[in-house]
């Protein structure tokens, strides 16, 4: 197992990678600025997360994941810092450090979630994706939209109404509003105007709101 | 009619709205309702006779409703109806091609345990769409007798007639899951059998939290049950996210869709217009019209600013010309890309057309430019003319009579075929009057007196005068109303409407009380909420003119010029969106959601037509006749006593001064409340004569007419607001309208001042 002091090392090798496209050894040592740098690097490598080729350093399959992870983890902590607990930029970079160690793959995700599968850190570099931000992609997110996002013209089937107002609801589901029901959108200006089945409906801007739909 | 309700069962017809309820209640009972191609026509229960059953059985229409868990005052009407408990037969009314919507209903009332009859109307409508029913599957699965019907032509009644008597109660059962299920049981308990109707349906109905249902049940089941029906609700709520009347609707509609994908075919293709109607309508009425609309649109304007500026006859034409050019180029091209590839029916294409966010508002232009020459011009102008001075005439001068001819329109001449030699009933009826009784008797001057006598005045007035512009109006309502364009309309203004605490729906209302006030505050009862009704009574008494007396100011402003007809409508539209705005912030209550159906463009009936316009413009004279008799006679009475010119002194300071108007002026807003246009008229002929020789002040007629037509509503339509709204809500209203209409005038009259 390596330690936070080995992690450092990996995210450097990243970010450098990152900005440079390759990494080499002298520049790494000098940014790294601790007098065991090169102990550690020779740690890497016998644990196999490294190579050293022609004066570069070069991360293997294992060693890129592990920094990506370490990457993900740094970022993500940074977007949190940042946009919910509102911390400073200098303290928000030094705590990010410390959280890129002890973050276990469960709250990452959970982070992650809370941020919305955010794709790039406060500084603008990107986050690397995890799994569960492909599922979301895949599943979710640009799949189900308020019927206010659907284009004039198109089809669409509606996958759940979402209103605080019950009477709303009602009043949708007895026109034979419900989810499963396929729709075509016919113009959205002056006033929505739907087609289901062979009946055509007028809603205000405000209850197509509320009505989610999904392509089809 | 009164029918032994004990031993005869009922029909009660029942539907979603605009599927034809009112046309197949006419074919049974002979009786006919008011039938339109607008949703929640039907606000009133109409019952008229069935001979076709023993000893004849009474029909009821209800209103349209989409769920027999009520959300307004007309379903609620249509569900008690069924709830009643007597022996009866439904016939449910279904619109073919939106066989979906129907059989959400046909559950419910399954579920009720009555015995239906499944009407499949508009069932052309449905071949047209290319798709197809298979009614014995349905038949099959239901176990009720179904027929299909074309109402409006009278295709499909025999069978119609031979089923009623074997409506059948719905074999279906739908499994709303263990929770509700046992939610039910549990309320069914309660229930114990305690009303005629089936347990299942009230116990699914109560768990739905239907209120009005509840308080229905308060004398039938002890008091705590309720409590006790509410804690079984709460306990089945908490299963689901979703309120449980949401729940049991989309259970209720899974097991709709699943009976409808083993019944119904689509064919696939639609019945497509022949392709020569088809370039026919495309390449030819649709550029012609276009073209006319640009030019219409240009003429109208430049006669609005022709006042002010004076434009030479070629420019004007140039003008007039290029913009037709560009309208039917714009339109010719963009129906051909949209529309004519695509294959869209021209139905299909009118109905959009009419609601398009771009080209919509130059024809609803166009089409209210073409109600006023007809309304306005030929209704109150030709016809008026005619029937007042020629039919009716004088008392005292007989008119010069008239001829039977016919117009050559190609070589501009008139062939006249006789000369009729007619001095006009009152002439006729004066001169019978001086055999018996002389000219200055009190009882010849009640009847025949040039300013105030029941038969010159108050008679003559209401059929030469009223009368054909309310008919042609009603006419000219019933277009838009059966061509499906009203709810289009609704469409187009609903976001103009939200500004003034209404929505889209109220159009039928406001456009209506163009025609009649009082009959357009009656229909107010289709809007959703308290506020909305209340806030639409007010507009309605404030700022829309009725058709007589549009008619005749349009004709008194219209013959002065454009611009004060211009002025004149924007003041009332500004001091309607103006008070409207206002009253939607003070009054309390949200405004309610706009969503409604739009029923399909179709091509109106014309027999249809004119038989409701005749049941409106009958209902109409029966209201205002003797209105305007009484009215009449309440003046004759006033001048004798001196009473009118004690008001007048009254009144005085405020319309000599404030309002910049003649005393004599006073007499007509007096008139005013017992007709709106009456008051008009009156007012016109003082200005009349006060400005005799050098023609009427056109300043003073502007703030006079703006007065008349903002000032109090007639005596009809106040005790309909009565009715309708509340005493207390309707003198509120009143308090208002009256000095605010005067404190207008003032305003009008100091802005008019500067110009």
């Amino acid at each position: 197992m390596i330690e936070s002091c080995h992690e450092e090392l990996l995210e450097l090798i990243w970010t450098i990678e990152e900005e440079h496209g390759e990494t080499e050894k002298e520049l790494l040592i000098k940014k790294e600025g601790s007098s065991s740098a090169e102990t550690y690097l020779q740690t890497l490598v016998d644990n196999g997360y490294i190579l050293l080729k022609n004066n570069n350093v070069i991360l293997t399959k294992k060693g890129q994941a592990e920094a990506r992870l370490i990457i993900r983890r740094h970022r993500l902590a940074e977007r949190l810092l940042h946009d919910v607990l509102e911390v400073k930029e200098e303290s928000m970079d030094s705590s990010a450090c410390e959280f890129e160690h002890f973050l276990s793959e469960e709250v990452t995700t959970s982070i992650c979630t809370l941020l919305g599968h955010p794709s790039t850190c406060p500084h603008g570099k990107s986050i690397p994706p995890g799994d569960c931000c492909v599922k979301t992609n895949k599943e979710i997110q640009p799949v189900v939209f308020p019927l206010t996002e659907l284009q004039t013209g198109k089809n669409a089937k509606i996958s759940y109404i979402v209103t605080k107002f019950h009477g709303r609801l009602d009043r949708l589901s007895s026109m034979g509003l419900l989810p499963g029901v396929k729709i075509h959108l016919h113009q959205k200006y002056p006033t929505y105007v739907i087609q289901m089945g062979q009946t055509q409906i007028a809603i205000d801007s405000t209850v197509a709101r509320d009505i989610y739909v999904r392509h089809g | 009619m009164h029918i032994d309700t004990t031993n005869t069962s009922k029909i009660a017809l029942v539907g979603n709205p605009n599927v034809g309820k009112s046309v197949i209640f006419g074919l049974l009972t002979g009786k006919y309702v008011t039938v339109s191609n607008y949703p929640g026509t039907t606000v009133e229960v109409s019952r008229g006779i069935y001979k076709g059953l023993d000893g004849g059985s009474e029909v009821i229409d209800t209103p349209g409703a989409n769920s027999l868990i009520p959300l307004s005052e007309d379903e609620a009407v249509a569900r008690d109806i069924l709830l009643e408990s007597y022996n009866k037969r439904i016939v449910q009314v279904v619109d073919a091609k939106n066989l979906r919507r129907g059989l959400l209903i046909t559950t419910q009332i399954a579920e009720m345990g009555l015995p239906v009859l499944l009407v499949l109307n508009m069932w052309d409508e449905l071949l047209d769409r290319g798709m197809n029913v298979d009614i014995n599957a349905l038949q099959g699965s239901l176990k009720i007798p179904i027929v299909k019907t074309i109402a409006t032509h009278k295709v499909g009644f025999r069978e119609l007639f031979h089923s009623i008597p074997h409506a059948s109660v719905p074999e279906l059962r739908i499994n709303y899951g263990k929770f509700i299920e046992e939610g039910i049981s549990h309320v069914c308990r309660i229930l114990n059998n305690a009303t005629v109707v089936n347990d299942r349906a009230l116990a699914i109905m109560l768990l739905s939290h239907d209120e009005s249902l509840e308080k229905k049940l308060q004398q039938k089941l002890p008091p705590d049950s309720f409590q006790e029906i509410a804690r079984i609700r709460e306990d089945v709520q908490k299963h689901f996210s979703n309120p449980l009347s949401y729940v049991i609707s989309i259970k209720r509609s899974q097991f709709v869709d699943n009976l409808i994908e083993k019944v119904t075919t689509s064919a696939g293709n639609e019945r497509e217009a022949r392709p020569f109607t088809r370039g026919v309508f495309f390449f030819f009425l649709v550029p012609l019209f276009a073209f006319f609309i640009g030019y219409k649109l240009v003429s109208l304007l430049l006669f609005t600013i022709s006042m002010k500026l004076s434009i030479p006859d070629l420019l004007s034409m140039i003008l007039q010309l290029s913009a037709g050019g560009m309208m039917s180029l714009c339109f010719t091209l963009y129906l051909y890309e949209t529309e004519f590839k695509t294959r869209k029916k021209i139905s299909e294409t009118l109905g959009r057309i009419t609601m398009h966010p771009i080209a919509a508002f130059p024809l609803l232009i166009i089409i209210l430019w073409a109600v006023y020459k007809w309304v306005g011009e030929f209704g109150s102008g030709v016809c008026v003319d005619f029937l007042e001075s020629k039919i009716f005439g004088s008392a005292e001068t007989p008119s010069d009579g008239f001829n039977i001819c016919i117009y050559i329109p190609f070589i501009k001449k008139i062939y006249t075929f006789t000369h009729i030699n007619f001095a006009g009933i009152n002439y006729y009826i004066g001169l019978l009057a001086q055999k018996i009784i002389s000219k200055d008797n009190l009882i010849y001057e009640l009847f025949l007196n040039e300013q105030s006598g029941l038969i010159q005045v108050g008679l003559t007035y209401a059929i030469a005068i009223v009368f054909p512009i309310v008919g042609f109006f009603f006419l000219a309502f019933g277009i838009m109303e059966d061509s499906g364009y009203l709810p289009r309309l609704a469409v187009m203004v609903d976001k103009i409407f939200k500004q003034i605490g209404l929505n889209g729906k109220a159009v039928l209302p406001m456009v209506l009380g163009l025609g009649c006030d009082t009959m357009a505050t009656m229909t107010t009862r289709i809007l959703n909420t308290k506020k909305e009704r209340i806030i639409a009574t007010l507009l309605l008494a404030l700022a829309i003119p009725c058709s007589a007396q549009l008619g005749v100011i349009a004709s008194v402003l219209g013959s002065i010029s454009g611009i004060y007809f211009a002025a004149y409508a924007l003041i009332i539209c500004s001091q309607l969106l103006f008070v409207g705005y206002l009253s939607s912030k003070i009054l309390p209550g949200a405004p309610s959601d706009f969503l409604m159906e739009i029923p399909p463009f179709r091509m109106p009936k014309i027999s249809n037509i004119f038989i409701k316009t005749f049941y409106r413009v009958n209902w109409f004279m029966k209201e205002a006749v003797p209105l305007f008799v009484l009215g009449t006679l309440v003046l004759f009475v006033a001048t004798k006593l001196g009473v009118l010119s004690f008001v007048e002194r009254m009144g005085k300071p405020v319309i000599e001064h404030f309002l910049g108007l003649p005393v004599e002026a006073t007499r007509g807003f007096i008139l005013g409340f017992l007709r709106r246009d009456y008051g008009a008229v009156s007012i016109f002929k003082v200005l009349e004569e006060q400005g005799k020789g050098h023609g009427i002040d056109p300043k003073q007629l502007l703030v006079s007419l703006v007065v008349i037509t903002l000032f109090i509503p007639c005596i009809a339509n106040f005790f309909v607001m009565i009715k309708e709204r509340g005493a207390k809500n309707a003198f509120l209203m009143f308090a208002f309208i009256l000095p605010y209409s005067i404190l207008i005038g003032g305003l009008l009259k100091i802005v008019l001042r500067v110009f």
